[in-house]
């Protein structure tokens, strides 16, 4: 794999590989725990080759865990403590790990668990580099992501070994800058798939991550002190980071002198944004970029101009990589001519192999293109295109995109409906300048409380806390006495919509 | 301002009118996330008392009231 032959590569040079508050990993000291970890998984797991799970924030030491699970034949499950044990709970009981890394006590259950210490005992052993006959093969998961899922539990997103060398490869004319190093911001969370640009692209051209964990993003004070020491070159982010810092008018290129690129993804980016970024880094290209975790992080880009932003056009997503094929399509699956919207198809080497153990959903989601042999996949995303740039126009399903984390609105919907006193749940996105900015759940009690509204809300949000992460918790609860019903005898969402 | 403040906070959070008080301490009773606060800063923004997001600590704008005061320099 590219990334372990650049990280024994970059071993032997002084660079700093990732910084995360006064402390600061080499890549020589990443490359060795990762041996280290590697050795131990043989010695410890020998042929069993079920992923490891990995429960964290952005500790240094899982990338080298990450690494030395690739470098062992195996995959890796990374899981964010946004989410709540009782989630994390619910993959364990999908994957069934025979080893786990908690560092925040999620209390999971597997024949192996090794805790910060032990973990520290681990990595600190000595080791030589393990030969390449045990790295993941190509065709080998390397990582699986679990995603909200409809029916209430998370689904896991298999990506290949493969899939990352075909992201790498379509994302390189998008990140290939004129520095021999520099910095690289990296400050999304590891179970987000966008932090796959920080661990496989940039450190593979021997770059610096610099980290911002969860505590300095939610501090706008510590945040710009974060900001201003990191000095970095390239900037990936969601759309809702870069709308927090223009809150500041210190947000310029004073501030990230060295800023060579700003790569926006995860959700819509909105004009105004766009032209802000552009007034603050006169110069620094603004890239919007687009891509589904079931075809490995991105598969489009365009640069955003004066001229894009002028358009009645919404802002586009961006040009295919030149590995990918995009098609729009037909509710009847024929090919749509430019201009018009129809579903996004995705097909390429990059496009992941499946669900984890979801025969059902794989069967809906994933193809095989007959003409090509392309393995495909149905985004599930309304788009059209004209001129080679494809534009969103929105879901065809009710997942929406909130802070760039992927939310199936049923998810929630069916969390809360086990919350005691609720009898049912309608969850809908609030939308600013086209993009969402919050979850408002509806309800129905089974009994009157006798709460206000403040309180009942901080009882719900504290029942949905422990079991849904916490960027899928609604802000608002209303409880209303009825729910509007359409003619099917479903809740009405659009009458519902009037009462945001 | 307070009352402006109030009744943003109160648009924001879907809190019934009185519930948040001058003093609520908005983060530590979850009543706000950073998010939350970004859609403040922009509202009290668009009335002309724009605050350094840079410069405001979690403890200096933990209550209404305190971010009353800031917005009173502000404009």
């Amino acid at each position: 794999m590219f990334i372990l032959e650049k990280l024994a590569q970059y071993a032997r040079t002084g660079r700093t590989a990732i910084v995360y508050g006064d402390d600061s990993l080499s890549f020589a000291a990443l490359e060795r725990r990762s041996n280290a970890f590697a050795r131990y998984l043989l010695d410890t797991l020998a042929d069993d080759r079920t992923p490891v799970m990995i429960y964290g924030h952005k500790e240094l030491s899982i990338p080298a865990c990450m690494f030395g699970c690739l470098k062992s034949g195996r995959g890796y499950v990374p899981v964010d403590t946004t989410f709540p044990p009782e989630r994390v709970r619910q993959i364990a009981a999908q994957v069934q790990p025979k080893l786990v890394i908690d560092l925040a006590g999620a209390g999971v259950g597997a024949p192996v668990v090794l805790d910060a210490d032990a973990l520290e005992a681990v990595l600190a052993a000595p080791a030589e580099p393990v030969a390449r006959e045990n790295w993941v093969l190509p065709a080998q998961t390397a990582y699986i992501l679990f995603t909200s899922g409809s029916t209430g539990t998370p689904k896991g997103v298999q990506i290949t070994a493969g899939n990352i060398a075909a992201f790498r490869e379509g994302v390189a004319p998008w990140f290939d800058l004129d520095v021999d190093g520099g910095r690289f911001l990296n400050e999304i969370s590891y179970s987000f798939d966008v932090s796959v640009c920080a661990l496989y692209d940039a450190l593979s051209r021997g770059m610096t991550l610099y980290t911002v964990d969860k505590t300095t993003l939610g501090d706008t004070k510590k945040l710009f002190a974060a900001l201003r020491a990191s000095d970095v070159d390239v900037w990936v982010s969601t759309p809702s980071l870069a709308e927090i810092c223009v809150q500041s008018e210190q947000f310029t290129n004073a501030l990230l002198p060295h800023v060579k690129r700003f790569v926006f993804c995860g959700e819509v980016l909105t004009k105004k944004l766009a032209a802000q970024m552009m007034e603050r880094f006169p110069g620094v290209p603004i890239l919007n970029a687009y891509g589904p975790t079931e075809a490995t992080v991105l598969v489009t880009a365009a640069e955003m101009t004066r001229d894009m932003l002028q358009s009645d056009r919404p802002t586009p997503i961006g040009y295919a990589f030149s590995n990918v094929t995009a098609r729009i399509v037909s509710e009847s699956g024929e090919a749509l001519p430019d201009g018009e919207a129809g579903e996004l198809l995705l097909l390429g080497e990059s496009v992941s192999p499946g669900y984890f153990g979801r025969p059902d959903l794989n069967a809906k989601s994933f193809f095989i293109d007959e003409k090509t042999g392309l393995r495909g996949y149905h985004t599930g995303d309304l788009c059209y295109r004209l001129d080679g740039l494809i534009y969103y126009c929105g879901r065809l399903d009710s997942q929406v995109k909130l802070n760039g984390f992927r939310v199936e609105l049923e998810d929630v919907e069916n969390n809360l409906a086990r919350v005691e006193n609720i009898a049912r749940a309608a969850v809908l996105p609030v939308m600013t300048d086209g993009k969402v900015t919050s979850l408002t759940a509806f309800i129905l009690l089974q009994s009157p409380d006798g709460l206000s509204a403040l309180k009942r809300g901080q009882k719900i949000r504290a029942a949905l806390s422990g079991v849904l992460p916490s960027y899928m918790v609604p802000r608002k609860f209303v409880a209303l006495d009825a729910f509007p019903l359409n003619t099917n005898g479903k809740v009405d969402k659009k009458s519902l919509a009037a009462l945001l | 301002m307070l009352e402006n403040i109030i009744e943003i906070l109160n648009e924001i959070t879907g809190a019934d009118e009185g519930e948040i008080q001058p003093d609520t301490e908005l983060f530590a009773e979850g009543v706000l996330d950073s998010f939350g606060l970004v859609q403040l800063l922009v509202a009290l923004e668009e009335q002309g008392a724009a605050l350094d997001a840079a410069e405001l600590d979690r403890d200096a704008i933990s209550t209404p009231e305190k971010i009353a005061a800031l917005a009173e320099q502000a404009r």
